[in-house]
């Protein structure tokens, strides 16, 4: 067997390591990617919101340079142009228009689906990338990467292991390729949060008329108060085309504290009767069936109903989307929108009269998915290097969160450029040693505006927020955010108070920030004191958790990727509740674990044997 | 170093659910029923892809039918990023049993770009053959025959191929045989081929490939070459009903089946039906325990 030889291995094929390909392709060097996901993309998820941002200070590299067309071609859902936060309780709701702070130092902010995107970046990526013999090759997992001369041999699970000069690691947050080389330990549950999330099915134009958007605008909602169930975190809502996100990401050491199984946290969202008419969409509602009539008549309904229900829905998907109209109209079966609404209420009298079909008003969820958040502030590796390895993205454990601040995708897009521009000048010098690679790309990581927001909280933004909150009346804010908050009021002393929270500097503040007070008791006294009465029509029928992760798509492995260490660990008892896909169970005092459903979102990592399944096998998301 | 590979294919009906159509007699009703490149036929498409992949081979493919059979010729150009693909087709060929279509295929295959190495062919048709086309088609050619070939790897230097064969015996367990012969071959392809690529540069020839097809079938008329019985050169006597001597005496329907079984219909969705069956599969296993 001979050993293949190349310049440069990225290790992960999430929008971090594409971005770090495409960069090195631009330059000209040849890189190979590799993804553990059957396809690109299939393994992503996020929240989310890409942001292309302008800081005052410092440069950046924006997904809309990297990729130049993405403006133009890129499958990204709607341009955010409403951000809105949401304090809630019980039946009242207070809202605070963030909008300027998301337009903050920003180009723009797009909602993205993480499965789409990443495979058009991917498409993008690789026509560069083939030009000189390099590439993506998906299915393969890394398993190992030990060094002979300096130069590191990859081992993989599906491949005969192959010899590079550099690596590039960007395998997300529980990285592998970290802990196996002793890069950095764990993350611990006090650097992370916990992301789970669903995507809700509503037609396009139903999207523009509910959330006032036009057709090419999207909003988001963020959510605190009651919905936390006394946990520090929030809930969040982002339009998409044709779809919404909906999720809760809280701070994973508060879970601990207080736990809660994740999708009850989703659940109480979609409870909240905001929240429920958000997502409220027009369902078919079939008649049970008589079971007197001969089992195969029963049958012949079943599969009558469920076919015309099929394509009811997809006609009715495409009569409210200019898009799908006109490719109805393109087929040449239709003339006009008329004749494409009277096809609908056709279809929708055939269902009534065939077989007694009524409409009802409930919400639709498609695909449920989970992940962790590396906490930037807490956890970025101080050194995001280790002998020709280097670190980006979620791996490097960073990305920029503060209240509604929420950047993770755009940190590690520039992330990967960076590593990209470093690996490029080494192998101009064929030099990869830590000092003139690793502490180069350590000096181009300092730099970046992004890791300067990971180190201290900017003040200008922090106004714009306090200026969003000068309603808030003194007397909610709690004792424990001493004088500082309590000056946000009065805007003589804004300005004084963003200046004593820098001096405070980081480590004091966020304590304050991110408490109770701030997540919990004063969105529920907002709420309480100026909210409005909200209520909704309905209540929406919500799938349990086995239902969720029935309808997810796996590729099982028998052989399972995480073993448990200690099964009787108090940590362990929490994660039976904790792992939001309910893959573990307590018997007889002793925890065990069923791989099956298992979303890879590396919540039981911390006190188990975890490694991402081989490559093709596990979950694969068709949203993310 | 180079090598190359020709496969002979077939378009057959497809079988698939939706578009199959059988005669009120329980005969298949051709005219109504879709064809497809039959499977068997894939997967010899596939085996000659292997080959390019692994050893950047030249792709000839070949077949013998009416004029629709493009189809096939297109399907398997999509599966293997042929440069080459032949249609025999002519009256003078209808009612040719095996031997009369081994003859066609020999010129045809002789027709084809450079002297061909490797001859791929599915191992048997779906629509009624026998598996004698291949066999025959390889005497005539006067290649080596190598049947129900698993795996294979090509060494250009030597010019031999090693091959896996499946060698089913009645009666006793199946095994594996390893062959070495020199080239040019003729061989079968078994329907469980799969083929493997373990490098990083074997991963990015196979997508380079993979997407130069899909290039190829866009332009499929520049690779397409129609031949009559003329037009291949073929003696006319070895082709057609007159090449062929196999006397169809009788077709007889396989007899239905004697055994009755009694089929209950469930419903899925009840869970107590449900707990029926499990019962009943619970029995069954417990029978099967030897005690
Ligand atoms: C619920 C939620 C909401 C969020 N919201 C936002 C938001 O609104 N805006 C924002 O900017 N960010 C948001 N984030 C964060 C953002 O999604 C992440 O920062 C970003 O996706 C990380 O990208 P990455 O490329 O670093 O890692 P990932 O996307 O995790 O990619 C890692 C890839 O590596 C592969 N891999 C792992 N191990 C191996 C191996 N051993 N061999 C081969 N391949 C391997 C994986 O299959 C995966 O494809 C959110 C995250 C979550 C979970
Ligand atoms: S088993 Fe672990 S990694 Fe998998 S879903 Fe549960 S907590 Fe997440």
């Amino acid at each position: 067997m001979i050993l293949e030889k190349y310049d440069v291995a990225i290790i992960g094929g999430g929008s971090a390591g594409l971005a770090a390909l495409r960069q090195l392709s631009k330059l000209g060097k040849q890189a190979i990617l590799l993804e553990a996901g059957t396809k690109v993309g299939s393994k992503n998820i996020s929240g989310g919101i890409l942001y292309s941002k302008k800081p005052k200070k410092g440069q950046v590299t924006n997904v809309d340079e990297l990729y130049e067309n993405f403006l133009e071609d890129a499958p990204f859902e709607r341009k955010i142009t409403k951000y809105i936060l949401h304090s809630t309780s019980k039946d009242k709701e207070y809202s605070m228009d963030l909008t300027e702070a998301h337009d903050y130092q920003a180009n723009f902010g797009c909602s993205v689906l993480m499965t789409k995107l990443n495979s058009w970046f991917a498409h993008q990526a690789v026509e560069s990338a083939e030009k000189i013999g390099g590439g993506i090759i998906p299915g393969v997992h890394v398993k190992s990467i030990t060094w002979n001369e300096g130069k590191a041999i990859i081992q993989t699970d599906e491949l005969d292991e192959f010899e590079v000069k550099a690596i590039i690691a960007a395998d997300g947050v529980n990285s592998e390729v970290a802990e196996m080389v002793e890069a950095r330990s764990k993350f611990n549950p006090t650097q992370l949060y916990q992301g789970v999330k669903v995507i809700v099915k509503l037609p396009e134009e139903i999207i523009e008329e509910r959330f006032g958007v036009s057709s090419d605008e999207g909003a988001a909602h963020l959510f605190a108060g009651d919905i936390t169930l006394n946990h520090i975190g929030g809930g969040f809502l982002y339009t998409n085309r044709d779809t919404l996100s909906l999720g809760a990401v809280y701070h994973y050491d508060s879970l601990i504290r207080n736990p809660i199984e994740p999708y009850a946290l989703i659940d109480v969202l979609i409870k909240n009767p905001l929240v429920s008419e958000f997502v409220r969409d027009v369902i078919p509602i079939k008649k049970e069936i008589d079971k007197s009539l001969p089992q195969e008549e029963q049958l012949r309904i079943r599969f009558g109903v469920a076919k015309l229900i099929k394509t009811w829905k997809e006609f009715r998907e495409s009569s409210l989307s200019p898009s799908g109209r006109q490719s109805l109209i393109n087929s040449g079966k239709y003339k006009t929108n008329e004749s494409i609404q009277e096809r609908l209420s056709i279809i929708e009298k055939q269902m009534a009269e065939k077989f007694d079909v009524t409409f009802g008003t409930d919400y639709v969820e498609t695909e449920y998915g989970a992940k962790l958040v590396p906490d930037g502030k807490r956890c970025k590796m101080e050194k995001p290097f280790f002998k020709n390895i280097l670190f980006v993205g979620d791996a490097a454990g960073r990305g920029v969160f503060v209240g509604p601040r929420i950047e993770g995708l755009n940190v590690g897009i520039d992330d990967g450029v960076r590593a990209a521009n470093a690996v490029a000048r080494s192998l101009d010098k064929n030099d990869f040693s830590e000092s003139f690679m690793g502490e180069y790309y350590s000096q181009l990581i300092e730099e970046s505006p992004y890791t300067l927001d990971m180190k201290q909280i900017d003040k200008d933004y922090l106004k714009i927020f306090l200026d969003a909150a000068k309603d808030v009346p003194k007397d909610i804010i709690g004792s424990r955010y001493g004088p500082i908050l309590k000056m946000m009021s009065s805007g003589t002393f804004r300005g004084i108070a963003v200046k004593f929270a820098n001096i405070l500097g980081y480590d004091k503040l966020l304590p304050m920030i991110e408490s109770e007070n701030t997540y919990v008791k004063v969105p529920i006294q907002l709420a309480e004191r100026l909210g409005a009465t909200v209520s909704s029509t309905y209540s929406p029928t919500i799938p349990s958790i086995a239902d969720r992760i029935a309808k997810l798509n796996y590729n099982d492995d028998h052989h399972s990727h995480i073993k448990v260490l200690n099964s009787e660990s108090e940590f362990m008892k929490k994660i039976v509740t904790l792992c939001p896909a309910k893959c573990y169970s307590e018997e007889g005092g002793k925890v065990v674990i069923q791989h099956e459903g298992c979303v890879d979102c590396g919540t039981c990592s911390q006190e188990t044997e975890w490694k991402h399944p081989r490559g093709e096998k596990g979950i694969h998301y068709q949203y993310g | 170093m180079s090598l190359n590979v020709g496969v002979i294919i077939k378009l057959e009906p497809d079988f698939s659910e939706g578009n199959v159509s059988y005669n009120p007699d329980g005969t298949l009703n051709r005219a109504e029923t879709k064809n497809t490149l039959g499977p068997h036929s894939a997967v010899a498409a596939q085996a000659a892809f292997y080959a390019k992949v692994m050893y950047g081979a030249k792709i000839s493919i070949g077949t013998m039918g009416p004029p629709i059979a493009d189809l096939a010729l297109k399907q398997a150009q999509e599966i293997s990023d042929a440069e080459e693909l032949q249609l025999y087709s002519d009256k003078l060929f209808a009612g040719a049993d095996t031997l009369g279509t081994a003859e066609v295929l020999r010129v045809g295959i002789g027709k084809m770009q450079g002297e061909m190495d490797i001859v791929f062919a599915g191992h048997r048709a779906s629509d009624g053959e026998t598996g004698q086309t291949g066999p025959q088609t390889a005497w005539k050619l006067g290649f080596t025959f190598l049947g129900n070939v698993t795996s294979y790897s090509v060494d250009l230097e030597t010019r031999t191929i090693r091959a896996k064969r499946l060698v089913s015996l009645q009666g006793s367990p199946d095994i594996i045989e390893e062959v070495e012969a020199p080239l040019p071959v003729f061989i079968s392809i078994d329907p469980t081929f799969k083929s493997s690529y373990n490098t990083i540069s074997q991963r990015l020839s196979f997508q380079k490939y993979q997407k130069e097809a899909k290039e190829r079938v866009k332009n499929f008329n520049n690779y397409y070459k129609i031949f009559n019985a003329d037009e291949l050169g073929v003696d006319k006597t070895l082709v057609g009903l007159p090449g062929s001597p196999t006397i169809v005496y009788k077709v007889e329907r396989v007899p239905k089946s004697t055994a009755t079984r009694s089929a209950e219909v469930v419903d899925g969705s009840d869970p107590k039906q449900l707990q029926k069956v499990v019962g009943k599969m619970k029995e069954a296993l417990e029978a099967m325990v030897i005690k």
